[in-house]
């Protein structure tokens, strides 16, 4: 019950965060890739927002929060960070140096192609590449922990490209703080 | 008829055995060419009629090896039970000369003794006493009877192939539920190898992935990513028991035991990239085998032990490497492909069987590591993922997609048959074929 709650309250947020990040990229991919993930993407991330209900809330004063985008994309077999994604890795390097408590688990997925062990050192790598960047703007490494999923936490759950973009991605999710 | 007779033997099944019921089911999905004709006729019963069909589930192991031809109740139109009634021209005119015909017995409460006969209507045409080529008595309790038609089928394979039959070997998998509005669930099952009798190791809320037997089939070594982090397990099969075997911090993934049982090959990311090490399990002692800053990942052990293949993207892209365990040198080993990955060896050592992408789809594929020659063995109809050789070398188990769900599939290694075995409730992924077990 509590987790529907949460749920809703994830696909207000999300879509909330969708109409701010349609000024910044490109307007259909993202408006989907909003949709979806608070579709498809449910499990993980909810579970993520059940231990800190009040982090990117619609209701949080903090300015910070509200700009914030914690899935970032990547290309087929590649742990190379998106440009488009750049501006909001930055926004979330400020939120943590803003509030040293505060700690994340950078998730690592990859689409469901390929090898279920060599997507886990891939999406590794993605989540890599996003603490490089986080740590490059003064960041605590001790604020972050990296977990690669590989396959297994698909945020689409289909077999279409479109699925798959959305599955390959990094998931930044706030633990506490 | 026969999906009739298919769903009715579901239905009986699941009538008789609350917890065992089939997840998945053999389907034919390819044709065979060269086969062994064979006819199995339907046993003759005396009391009462016992839950499993004993030739019905012997037509089944024979036809899904890809060795067989088999003429089954359906062809036929008498069934003899002795040798004395077999008309030895009815069978020669079908097409075959190899005939099996049984009998089973009740002689006390769930009690069964189940005989069965293999002739050669050669023979028998001129001299019916030696037309026996195989004559095997058993009992067993009723429960044990579908064992047993596993075991009828290895030892009437066994006498035919000259190979050992894997119709009583059994599988590993992961069974994914993904129910609407709720967390999935991840299940880390065992079932016979024709997919019935499945069993739970291990229940979770977080991912369970890379099932991996241990040489003797007692155990299963696995990941977890129970607690929000991966760690690796060893479960004993039979008592659901397990051990924590290594939790280090970052990746603990892709355990493969060694030939010997004594140590396991893992992929740690301790150092900040995946590479591979080797775990003593008596003293739990490490060894770093890979060590640069690139994915190394997927090692599988020749069977002489003497070295692994593992996955490497080194390279640019995913290929398979051999790494020598005495002068830890590392050699590409594939090149046909633009990914390979997740290599094994067959029994013999001679090839290696892997996950292949050339362009689009993602197939199962062998390499002959004498030769070089590579082949190609799916028919790039689907994605497939997770490749696991027969203990025999016959056959390959992998995980692929229909209608939009993840189900096993099984290919022969001459590519001659596929068989799909669909999932019938969640996503079936991640298999591994276990050894022989007796």
């Amino acid at each position: 019950m509590q987790l529907k709650t949460l749920a809703k309250a994830m696909l207000v947020t999300l879509s909330i965060v969708a109409v701010s990040a349609c000024t910044h990229t490109k307007k259909n991919m993202d408006s989907t890739t909003s949709i979806n993930d608070a579709n498809g993407g449910g499990s993980s991330q909810v579970a993520g927002v059940g231990d800190n209900a009040n982090y990117g809330n619609e209701n949080a004063s903090d300015s910070a929060k509200a700009h914030n985008k914690n899935t970032y994309y990547f290309d087929f077999d590649r742990s190379e960070v998106h440009e488009s994604d750049l501006p909001y890795i930055y926004a979330q390097a400020n939120y943590l140096m803003a509030h040293p408590n505060a700690k994340i688990i950078l998730e690592g997925h990859t689409d469901p192609r390929g090898s279920r062990e060599y997507n886990v050192g891939l999406g590794e790598r993605r989540a890599n590449a996003i603490a490089s960047i986080l740590r490059s703007k003064g960041v605590n490494p001790n604020q972050i922990r990296i977990l690669s999923y590989g396959a297994e936490r698909p945020a689409a759950n289909g077999r279409t490209e479109q699925d798959f973009q959305l599955d390959r991605r990094s998931v930044a999710v706030h633990i506490q703080g | 008829m026969r999906k009739l007779l298919i769903i009715l033997f579901f239905t009986v099944c699941a009538l008789f055995f609350k917890t065992a019921f089939a997840v998945i089911s053999l389907e034919l999905t390819r044709g065979i060419s060269g086969a062994l004709p064979i006819a199995i006729v339907p046993f003759g019963i005396e009391g009462q009629t016992p839950e499993q069909n004993i030739p019905n589930i012997v037509s089944n192991d024979l036809q899904n090896s890809g060795r067989f031809k088999v003429f089954g109740a359906s062809h036929l139109n008498y069934f003899p039970t002795n040798v004395a009634d077999v008309k030895w021209d009815y069978f020669r005119g079908i097409g075959t000369d190899n005939v099996v015909i049984g009998k089973v017995q009740q002689i006390g409460v769930n009690r069964y003794q189940v005989s069965f006969q293999l002739l050669d209507a050669i023979k028998g045409k001129n001299a019916p006493n030696e037309a026996i080529v195989l004559n095997q008595k058993y009992v067993v309790q009723g429960e044990e009877l579908r064992s047993l038609a596993h075991h009828i089928s290895d030892v009437i394979y066994q006498h035919m192939t000259g190979v050992r039959g894997i119709f009583s070997t059994r599988l590993a998998y992961i069974l994914v539920k993904r129910p609407a509005g709720d967390k999935p669930s991840y299940v880390l099952e065992v079932s016979d190898q024709d997919g019935y009798n499945p069993k739970p190791l291990l229940i979770s809320t977080d991912p369970i992935m890379s099932p991996s037997w241990s040489p003797n089939g007692k155990q299963i070594a696995y990941v977890s990513f129970e607690n929000r982090k991966s760690a690796i397990y060893i479960e004993d099969v039979a008592t659901g028991r397990r051990h924590l075997i290594s939790e280090s911090k970052g990746i603990n993934g892709a355990p493969a035991w060694s030939p010997d049982g004594r140590k396991l090959a893992l992929v740690l990311s301790k150092t900040g990239t995946p590479n591979i090490y080797l775990m003593d399990l008596t003293t739990q002692q490490l060894t770093q085998l890979t060590n640069d800053f690139y994915i190394n990942t997927e090692p599988s052990f020749a069977p002489d032990g003497h070295s692994i293949v593992f996955t490497s993207n080194r390279s640019g892209n995913p290929q398979i490497y051999q790494l020598d365990l005495a002068t830890r040198q590392a050699t590409r080993v594939t090149y046909d492909g633009k990914y390979n990955a997740r290599a094994s060896f067959t029994p013999d050592g001679n090839h290696i069987v892997v996950l292949n992408q050339q362009s689009g789809m993602f197939n199962i594929g062998t390499l002959s590591l004498d030769s070089g020659t590579f082949r190609v063995l799916t028919n790039g109809g689907a994605d497939t993922e997770s490749p696991s050789m027969a203990p025999n070398g016959s056959m390959v188990l992998f995980g692929t997609y229909q209608s939009g769900k993840s189900v096993l599939g099984m290919v022969a290694t001459d590519g001659s048959v596929q068989i799909r075995l669909p999932a019938r409730d969640g996503d079936v992924q991640d298999p591994a074929w276990s050894p022989f077990l007796s």
